[in-house]
């Protein structure tokens, strides 16, 4: 195993980690050397969608994802993706639907519905989106206000 | 419209839950689980562990003791095993260094040696027939309860129809998606803990009893809560965490792995289940109900399940004629413990099949036979308690339009079932709240962090509106450790909003009383903010709060007043209990479900094809929060219904610890669902609410099943109703 230095376009800004382990994943990089806490850890088996970042803006599982894998890659977390007009709308959707409870799944189901919904004119429809995120598990709301934040946000950013 | 003030700053990721937390200092623990579910520590040797490069600390057994003198001596719970391991994974000693790798390495350098026992790893080992009669004292049996009342030989002889089933259910686990995690650090003779945790002030005596560490020594901040659902209530991780801080002089961090979240969680275990009913004429002359209930390695005398699940077995239905007898059976798994409703949605799947199969043999209409039999408000229970204001009829009535909708034009293979059930809040011991009227607005301080249902970050200050008048703008709810703040019992009981509630309405009312007599005033004046400033209307007259306070409320703390609420004792004749305990019930709420399925007759797949679910809630005092609760509580009850089980092997190692091989409820598993909030019923939270986080969960699996029978004139009588089992009931494996 090598120590090496790791960059990435992290929210916007080149960094560089210096002795990142090739073993190690996205998500120990986002949260423990770039302190980004926003992004969580649940399952760390790519079963719960909690830790989904955007990856050159694809919604990916962060704890699946080797950092040295997107190496000079742009990598963007919950705290980027809500500076964002498109994360705004996402995060006042599901404020206003009630589609926060405990918040765990909460980051992971904005990264990916922004993702879903940035820079695609006209925006997927509602059933395309809720097929997008179908890896995001949510064990408080049931799923129903996410699926009404889900329409309200697509007709926000139309 | 800001619904709630914490929605925001989670869904931006700028909310600290309990594995985002760091400390100056801190080193990351690892455990070292038993690789037997049942055995003899023959030897543990930690040297190995300690050279590994970055520890600083290794304990097991014996530096537990050590560190803690006045623990449990007698080896009753012990920290780590001395010993005896009762179940797999048990850590049996942990490791602390200064990166996480760091030390799961060392936790895997540890030598161990453990001579195997036999394992039983599940009740049919301990029971292979029906027991008839059991020698008690029994070395797997760690409860009994049997009570009778009535002439049940009687009412059984004399019936004209006897209907007999047996029903059995499958260990769940909660599935909180944010895993058990805390950060431990000793100073001084200090112990203080932040952790994830239902119950700050019950995690401190819990970890006071078990580690005899005097509680005013312990200080526990509870964190932000990544879902609870029982799962977070008594010391899970803490003792580990904490042996390791005091061994190390360094804050510690503990955070389950999500298998470890699975091999060591206190979760819903299986049970056997017999129900038989006398009939006579047409009526329920008497019932039976006999429960076999896995307790894990519950101590003797410490389980709460069987006693408290005998009232959902019997039902919210009209019953004097009854006998009820439980065991909790001894197994090698980790105890049984708390989650959402406990016990009841596996109870009212086994009553509310047998009920819905029994009005079919008579050929009643199955919903009509509810409501023939359920508690009206002027019955008694089985256990003759006044039921009181109770509205499952009004709920079955609304829902039985529903149903008169949703039969027109059926498709075949599809099938509408029915499920009801009562849940009575649990106060608990009681709650107190401290407000501090400032002269810009109102702060309710608290021990309990919000959860996730709303109740405290919503629910509280939407109470202190009511009765101030402030707007919720001007409300915001602070938090503190259990050395600073207002005591209470935490979450469980769906207490939150109904007990800590009406502390915060009567500290609310004392800010107004303690205004009123400085204004001179003979009635309650109100609150408003006009400008930023807390203005006091009165008769109508208008003064800044400002003026009101002393020199030294306007500069720290504000006018502070203290609500307490502490339940009322409800006590229980309990002459017609010979063994064990039976527990009272209080402020019953309803709630009636419709289902209807689809079912694929090849395969046996049930597809959901539309849902929906009547409550009594008393009063909702905030209708979004209440939605929220029922269909989140709605679709936990379609994963119980329809594909999560714990599968243990003979050897006792859970074999799906993983969210791919324990199958949750999806996104697009969720079918249109209609949620109908019955009010009038008034329960004995503020204005009448009653507490609503477990009900919804409780007649989901029992809706479904019921739906299948509906459907294919075939009853599945086990948990949870995957295709394989769909369709062994329908000859088709």
């Amino acid at each position: 195993m090598t120590d090496r230095p790791l960059k990435l376009v992290l929210n916007g800004t080149p960094r560089t980690f210096e002795e990142v382990p090739d073993a190690e994943r996205l998500l120990d990089t986002i949260r423990w050397r770039a302190g980004l806490k926003g992004t969580k850890e649940g399952c760390r088996t790519g079963d719960c969608g909690a830790c989904t970042v955007l990856v050159n803006g694809d919604p990916s599982l962060s704890c699946l994802t080797l950092a040295r894998e997107v190496d000079g890659d742009a990598v963007t977390t919950v705290e980027g993706v809500t500076r964002e007009t498109v994360g705004r709308a996402v995060v006042k959707a599901f404020e206003e639907n009630g589609a926060v409870q405990c918040g765990y799944c909460t980051p992971g189901f904005v990264v990916a519905l922004s993702g879903l919904l940035a820079g695609r004119s006209p925006p997927p429809s509602t059933e395309a989106l809720l097929d997008g995120l179908e890896g995001n598990l949510c064990r408080c709301t049931g799923y129903a206000a996410i699926q009404r934040a889900v329409a309200a946000a697509r007709e926000a950013v139309r | 419209m800001r619904f709630r003030t914490d929605a925001a700053p989670k869904a931006e990721g700028a909310v600290v839950y309990a594995p985002d937390l760091e400390a100056p200092g801190m080193l990351w623990a690892a455990l070292v689980p038993s690789p037997v579910a049942h055995g003899r520590v023959v030897r543990l040797d930690l040297e190995p562990a300690r050279r590994q490069p970055g520890v600083v600390a290794a304990v097991g057994a014996a530096e537990a003791v050590s560190l803690l003198p006045g623990g449990t001596g007698d080896g009753a719970a012990p920290v780590f095993p001395s010993p005896e391991i009762l179940y797999h994974g048990q850590p049996v000693a942990a490791v602390a260094a200064e990166t996480l790798g760091a030390a799961r390495a060392a936790a895997r350098a540890v030598e161990l040696e453990v001579e195997p026992l036999p394992v039983v790893s599940g009740i049919e080992e301990v029971f292979p027939e029906w027991p008839t009669r059991v020698a008690l004292p029994h070395p797997q049996v760690v409860g009994h309860v049997h009570a009778r009342r009535g002439d049940v030989d009687g009412a059984f002889g004399a019936a004209d129809l006897v209907h007999s089933e047996t029903y059995r259910t499958p260990g769940v686990h909660q599935v909180a998606l944010e895993p058990h995690a805390c950060l431990a650090e000793v100073s001084g003779d200090t112990w203080r803990l932040r952790s994830s945790t239902q119950t700050p002030f019950g995690l401190r005596s819990d970890l006071a009893e078990s580690l005899g560490i005097p509680a005013d020594r312990l200080v526990v901040e509870g964190t932000w809560v990544g879902g609870g659902f029982g799962g977070k209530g008594g010391a899970l991780i803490e003792p580990y965490a904490l042996v390791l801080a005091a061994a190390a002089h360094r804050p510690v961090k503990l955070a389950l792995t999500y298998a470890e979240e699975f091999q060591l969680g206190r979760t819903t275990l299986p049970s056997i289940i017999r129900l038989d009913t006398a009939v006579k004429g047409g009526t329920v002359t008497g019932r039976r109900v006999r429960l076999l209930l896995d307790s894990g390695a519950s101590l003797p005398g410490r389980d709460f399940a069987v006693g408290y699940s005998m009232g959902f077995l019997l039902g919210p239905y009209r019953t004097d004629t009854f006998e009820i007898e439980g065991y909790a059976v001894r197994t090698h798994k980790p105890p049984f413990g708390p989650h959402r409703a406990p016990f009841a949605p596996q109870s009212v799947f086994a009553l509310e099949s047998h009920v819905d199969g029994l009005a079919r043999r008579l050929g009643v209409e199955p919903l009509e036979f509810r409501r023939r039999n359920v508690w009206k408000e002027k019955d008694r229970t089985a256990y003759d308690q006044p039921v009181g204001p109770f509205g499952l009829d009004a709920c079955l009535a609304a829902a039985e339009r529903t149903l008169r909708d949703w039969r027109r034009g059926l498709p075949p293979d599809h099938g509408i079932g029915v499920g009801c059930g009562f849940w009575s809040t649990n106060a608990g011991e009681g709650g107190e709240a401290r407000l501090e009227l400032r002269p810009d607005g109102l702060v309710i301080y608290e021990g309990e962090r919000e959860i996730g249902n709303g109740s405290v970050v919503r629910g509280l200050p939407t109470v202190a509106e009511k009765v101030l008048g402030l707007p919720a703008s001007a409300i915001r709810v602070a938090y503190g450790d259990t050395a600073k703040a207002p005591f209470d019992s935490g979450v469980y009981g769906s207490r939150t909003l109904a007990a800590l509630g009406q502390a915060v309405e009567r500290a609310s009312r004392a800010l107004l009383a303690t205004l009123a007599s400085r204004l001179g005033a003979a009635t309650s004046p109100t609150l408003e903010l006009r400008d930023g400033h807390v203005t006091v209307v009165s008769g109508g007259r208008r003064v800044r709060l400002a003026t009101l306070l002393t020199p030294e409320e306007r500069t720290v703390g504000g006018l502070v007043a203290e609500g307490k609420f502490y339940a009322p004792a409800h006590r229980l004749d309990t002459s017609f209990v010979t063994d064990g305990q039976v527990f009272p019930y209080r402020d019953f709420t309803g709630g009636a479900h419709l289902a209807e399925v689809a079912v694929d007759r090849e395969t046996g797949h049930v597809r959901v094809v539309r849902y929906a679910a009547f409550h009594d809630v008393g009063t909702a005092v905030d209708l979004a929060l209440v939605r929220g609760q029922v269909e989140g509580g709605v679709v936990m009850g379609l994963g119980t219904a329809l594909s999560e089980e714990m599968r243990w092997e003979p050897t006792g190692r859970l074999g799906n610890p993983d969210l791919l091989d324990y199958r949750l409820p999806r996104l697009r598993d969720v079918p249109p669902l209609q949620v109908e909030i019955i009010e009038g019923f008034a329960g004995a939270g503020p204005w009448g609410a009653k507490g609503m986080g477990e009900p919804p969960i409780i007649p989901v699996a029992a809706a479904v099943a019921n739906a299948i029978a509906d459907a294919t004139g075939t009853r599945v009588h086990e948990l949870p109703l995957t295709p394989e089992r769909v369709a062994r009931a329908l000859k088709l494996l």
